[in-house]
């Protein structure tokens, strides 16, 4: 049996409505728990609580109501064993790619010729060899996205949570940033929680989807994506494929 | 930018040289007399004699570096407490609701009167010359300080906070590693600003009466009616003020504080 790295019981969160004094009902007796090692995407319409959701997997904000595990232990805050990858990159944008890959090893203390050497392994892991002194202003998206990405797991964390972090890229970069995830994720068995609200990259990505309703979100639904490992690009246009995804775009639009 | 910049060097010139042909028109022979405004050449002269000596012109001759060092000690020191007080204060204020809600009201409070208002009470308490000199500097460059640190520790993005963070940083690690530089171009703005009112400010501490100074040689000569020096010092306050400046904002650069693709 494999164990449980993170858990959400019964949470629910509501936040003032700026300039009323009604509260928003955002997320509402949400469950959610994700085993070592497994990769599940969290898909919902827009405004439904997702991103709420992963600040309070974070540590970012707390539930007002409800309780947060990552490996039995309950969620005080922010940790590295919880990397966050967001939807836009926040980089520092005073740092040069090198500087912003090696910021969270600097942070736990890892002493400058290790944390260098490490450093260099994620840069070329994420393809950006040569671009180790530019700034992120000086990078396409889909670079800083690498960035991001790397500077996260370079502190090896048990947890990734992925808020939409593909969505603001086209078509050929989501593509192959996904098969970075998944040779990244092959190599290190790290728990992904990933929220998207492409139906198809979940079906391409994760173990397991669960689907959201409305706000006040929760989860109405969850599938085990059947399909095998590697799934090859190829795969969308099967049968069986399209038949999950419009059975999933049917539950989204319900 | 680069376009603009090129243009505003060609069409910039026109004004500069027009007030140049009407001066030493001016003060051709027969024109403005020499005590209300010197011609192009004797005030060249008086600049040479007084960084030289070479003239002889009087008793300026040579006394720039003087008079140089003594107002420099006192833009250095009264801005470099204007900053080492504005500076953390500043950034507390931006990040601390309590800093903010102890220390504001009562900076503001103090701002509404102008620099030049305390210059009366300045002498009282600290006599004319260099103390009231420093107080005044420090009082008119801590503003600008103390705000722009504020304001730009109070903008920084709470997704780089979050990033930090996740990325394993604490309290204290935050506040050096994210907020300060993030609030730096902020920062430096306010720097700049205090230190140019430095150099302001010096001028009016330094014309209440002290004896070495680029205000008092220009307070001496308005009495012994040498209009030459008066616009001498002007001219070195204005050039030192310019690279007082560059060297800031070049070290901060230096200190890798404002690097490149920062400011774009
Ligand atoms: N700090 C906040 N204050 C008030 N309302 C918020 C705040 N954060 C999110 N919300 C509201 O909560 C709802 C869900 O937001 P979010 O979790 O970002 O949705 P999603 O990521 O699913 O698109 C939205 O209606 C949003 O306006
Ligand atoms: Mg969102």
């Amino acid at each position: 049996m494999k164990r449980t790295d993170l858990s959400a019981n019964n949470i629910s969160k509501c936040f003032l409505q700026p300039g009323e004094d009604r509260l928003l009902y955002v997320l509402e007796d949400m469950d959610f728990e994700i085993k070592e090692g497994e990769f599940v995407t969290i898909l919902g319409p827009s405004g439904c609580g997702k991103s709420t959701f992963l600040n309070i997997l974070a540590g970012f904000e707390t539930a007002n109501q409800g309780q947060t595990f990552c490996c039995g232990e309950p969620i005080k805050g922010p940790s590295p064993e919880r990397a966050v990858v967001f939807q836009s990159p926040v980089l520092f944008p005073w740092m040069d790619v090198k500087s912003n890959i090696m910021y969270g090893l600097k942070q736990v203390g890892k002493k400058k010729g290790e944390a260098q050497k490490i450093t260099a392994e994620y840069i070329s892991a994420v393809g950006l060899e040569g671009f180790e002194n530019y700034y992120p202003c000086q990078l396409s998206g889909g670079m800083q996205q690498r960035v991001a990405l790397a500077r996260s797991l370079i502190l090896n964390p048990k947890v990734l949570l992925m808020d939409e972090p593909f969505a603001a890229l086209d078509a050929q970069t989501r593509y192959s940033m996904q098969q970075l995830l998944l040779r990244l994720w092959e190599s290190n068995r790290q728990t992904i929680v990933f929220i998207t609200h492409d139906v198809e990259e979940a079906l391409l990505l994760s173990d397991r989807i669960c689907i959201m309703s409305k706000r006040p979100g929760r989860i109405i639904e969850e599938i085990s994506v059947p399909f095998e490992w590697p799934r090859p690009i190829s795969l969308t246009g099967s049968g069986d494929f399209s038949q999950l995804k419009s059975h999933i775009l049917s539950i989204l639009l319900d | 930018m680069h376009e603009n910049n090129g243009r505003l060097g060609f069409t910039g010139l026109i004004l500069p040289v027009a007030l140049f042909t009407i001066w030493y028109i001016a003060t051709l022979d027969g024109g403005v007399p020499a005590y209300l405004l010197p011609s192009p050449l004797a005030l060249a002269l008086a600049v040479i004699d007084f960084t030289a000596g070479s003239e002889r012109l009087g008793p300026y001759s040579g006394t720039l570096l003087v008079h140089t060092i003594a107002s420099v000690q006192r833009v250095f020191t009264g801005f470099g407490l204007a900053a080492a007080i504005g500076l953390p204060l500043g950034f507390l204020t931006g990040r601390l609701a309590l800093a903010k809600s102890s220390l504001d009201p009562t900076v503001h409070l103090i701002r509404i009167v102008p620099g030049i208002g305390w210059l009366p009470l300045a002498m009282v308490w600290f006599g004319v010359g260099e103390k009231t000199t420093v107080f005044l500097i420090s009082l008119a460059a801590f503003f600008p300080i103390y705000v722009n640190a504020a304001q730009g520790a109070a903008s920084v993005s709470p997704l780089l906070i979050r990033a930090g963070r996740m990325l394993g940083a604490n309290n204290l690690t935050i506040f050096t590693t994210v907020i300060i530089p993030a609030a730096m171009p902020s920062t430096v703005a306010g720097l700049r600003l205090g230190l140019g009112l430095s150099w302001a400010y010096l001028v009016l501490g330094e014309l209440t009466g002290v004896t070495h100074g680029l205000g008092a040689v220009m307070m001496d000569a308005r009495m012994l009616g040498n209009v030459e020096m008066i616009l001498v010092a002007m001219i070195f306050i204005g050039l030192f003020g310019r690279i007082s400046d560059l060297i800031l904002v070049g070290s901060f650069r230096k200190l890798n504080l404002l690097k490149r693709g920062y400011e774009e």
